[in-house]
């Protein structure tokens, strides 16, 4: 090579790093700022998909379900935060984990993660028992699955019949007693704040991906606080024959100290017929609607 | 023949492209810490995506290595002096494809010792709910391997008839995808909306075909290894016979080709 041609070359070098320095950081901000639906990516046919992966279905799979994952943390984390951003698109995610599943039925992260958003997000409780069924028939070993379904049953869709069946076959698989008094329990119609907080616990304990764990503590911890209050209420109403009116006349009253704190920033308020309930809405984007309405609405806890 | 087989694996192990091929191997070192953005099930993702390294791998090293190691003998005029020699041409081509099967065995096992130290890694950092069955994870890449192994066996037997490089490399790579769906597509015909939706002559060719070509699905154990469920000993060793068989027509039929082939 003459030296003439190597020193064209090494300024063509030159110019090209420049020029790569100068796309890199405009191409980065682009990829960060990506419209969520091409983050999630448009998803082929299931059936497409179980052709074209060929004997790596169970990759595929997974790889679909990390996306879900890597998406949904990184948009709580931002709310975390108390970065302003969309909502999860919740919508597309239950799609990509439901062809998740079609391609590997055994994939727990997918009912795992299915079950964390379809229940307390979605209100898509049906929606989350037929996929947890639908697991239920290839982990058959596995009593997660039931037990999920057993709290969804009974705590939002209040069915204590279908709730005691699955905590029933949850206790058959694990040999834990608990989930058999769990079945027992709810028969008799036993506190739902409880049977929350029992539920957040087992799911914090074995929780690994640290924006999902902090979700669901923030939700535990919130939890808690409803049960104080409640308390604090049965024991106002045991005492003086009424129920209160407000959550102050518990604190005032001497029956609830320190006064209850809503994690996600709303204010803790009492239903006319005595029902917990929080202007959050248990969630930050709840926190983040209210001021933005300013209406200072109540919301059912469920 | 022995001979033939001893060449075959020195001429692949000295290969440059299965050394570039087998660079890949240095993935599994990365496989513990892809697997922990698991939620539920580290251990299992971390079995899936050793598996699934090692089906690459042996996939590349099939259509690169074994399906092009006839017609490159035939493109350097290797056969012309081998062929002079005492060897007969059906042993040339027994020796030839027992050496890559032969190559292709040892290559899994040596993936497989790389994949059950990721696996390890992963469940001891994550110990996993469900205990790991290792047998299911040995038969799994063993069936692999068995399956790429068909899959030599077919391009082999394209090669014998090709004077192109082309054939033996798409055929090895279109013999793969076709056998992993044949079982899908031939269930689908079996159902009764297949059987009013689907031409007659359209089912019963695509029914023909499912005969003709390699059934490569009942040779992927990859569920069984990951989520430690039992193997069904009776299909394992049909899967077996299966292959021995196939293998064995596959390879009667190229040694009748390579027999009659004309070299110029």
């Amino acid at each position: 090579m003459s030296r003439i041609l190597r020193h064209s070359t090494l300024a063509l070098l030159a110019v090209l790093l420049f020029a790569y320095g100068t796309v890199i950081g405009p191409f980065t901000e682009y990829m960060k700022h990506k419209p969520v639906e091409e983050k999630l990516g448009y998803l082929p046919s299931i059936n497409v998909l179980r052709y074209a992966s060929a004997d790596h279905k169970e990759l595929m799979g997974a790889s679909l379900v990390m996306k879900v994952i890597m998406y949904y943390g990184g948009v709580i984390e931002k709310q975390q935060n108390k970065v302003m951003v969309q909502p999860p698109d919740y919508q597309r995610m239950s799609g990509i984990l439901h062809g998740a599943v079609k391609l590997d039925p055994c994939n727990m992260d997918a009912y795992y993660m299915a079950q964390s958003f379809l229940t307390w997000e979605v209100k898509q409780y049906k929606l989350a028992n037929d996929l947890l069924d639908y697991g239920m028939k290839y982990r058959s070993w596995d009593w997660m699955l039931p037990f999920f379904a057993g709290f969804n049953s009974a705590y939002f869709m209040k069915d204590s019949k279908k709730a005691s069946e699955y905590y029933k076959r949850a206790g058959e698989l694990s040999g834990d007693p608990l989930y058999f008094s769990l079945a027992g329990r709810y028969m008799q119609e036993a506190g739902q704040t409880d049977l929350a907080i029992a539920y957040l616990v087992a799911i914090v304990k074995g929780e690994r991906n640290q924006a999902v764990r902090k979700n669901y503590q923030t939700r535990l911890a919130a939890f808690k606080e409803v049960r104080r209050v409640e308390l604090a209420r049965d024991r106002f109403k045991a005492a003086r024959g009424v129920l209160p009116a407000t959550v102050e006349q518990l604190t005032q009253g001497g029956f609830l100290a320190p006064p209850p704190v809503d994690p996600y920033g709303g204010t803790f308020f009492l239903e006319p017929d005595g029902k917990v309930s929080t202007t959050s809405r248990f969630s930050f984007a709840g926190v983040q609607n209210e001021k933005r309405q300013n209406s200072g609405e109540s919301h059912e806890r469920n | 023949m022995k001979q033939i087989i001893m060449i075959t694996l020195k001429g692949i192990f000295r290969d440059r492209i299965f050394q570039g091929i087998m660079a890949l191997a240095v993935l599994f070192l990365v496989i513990p810490s892809a697997a922990s953005l698991s939620m539920r099930q580290v251990t299992e993702l971390s079995i899936t995506l050793s598996l699934s390294l090692i089906s690459f791998i042996m996939l590349l090293l099939a259509v690169f290595l074994g399906a092009t190691s006839i017609w490159k003998d035939i493109e350097r005029r290797y056969t012309f002096s081998v062929l002079s020699l005492p060897v007969s041409r059906p042993a040339y081509l027994a020796g030839r494809f027992l050496g890559v099967a032969l190559f292709m065995l040892i290559t899994a096992s040596f993936l497989g010792v790389l994949a059950m130290i990721a696996i390890k890694a992963a469940s001891f950092i994550y110990p996993s709910v469900r205990p790991v069955l290792w047998s299911a994870i040995a038969a799994a890449i063993l069936f692999d391997a068995l399956k790429y192994i068909i899959v030599v066996a077919v391009t082999m037997l394209l090669a014998t008839v090709s004077t192109s490089f082309f054939l033996p490399v798409f055929g090895a790579v279109s013999t793969y995808l076709a056998g992993t769906i044949t079982q899908q597509v031939y269930d689908y015909l079996q159902t009764s909306s297949a059987q009013t939706e689907v031409f007659t002559i359209v089912r019963k060719g695509a029914i023909l075909f499912y005969y003709v070509i390699p059934n490569l699905s009942g040779f992927d154990l990859k569920i069984h290894a990951i989520y430690a469920l039992p193997i069904d000993v009776k299909g394992a060793v049909l899967t077996a016979l299966y292959f021995v068989v196939y293998t064995g027509i596959v390879l009667s039929v190229g040694t009748l080709v390579f027999a009659r082939r004309e070299m110029k």
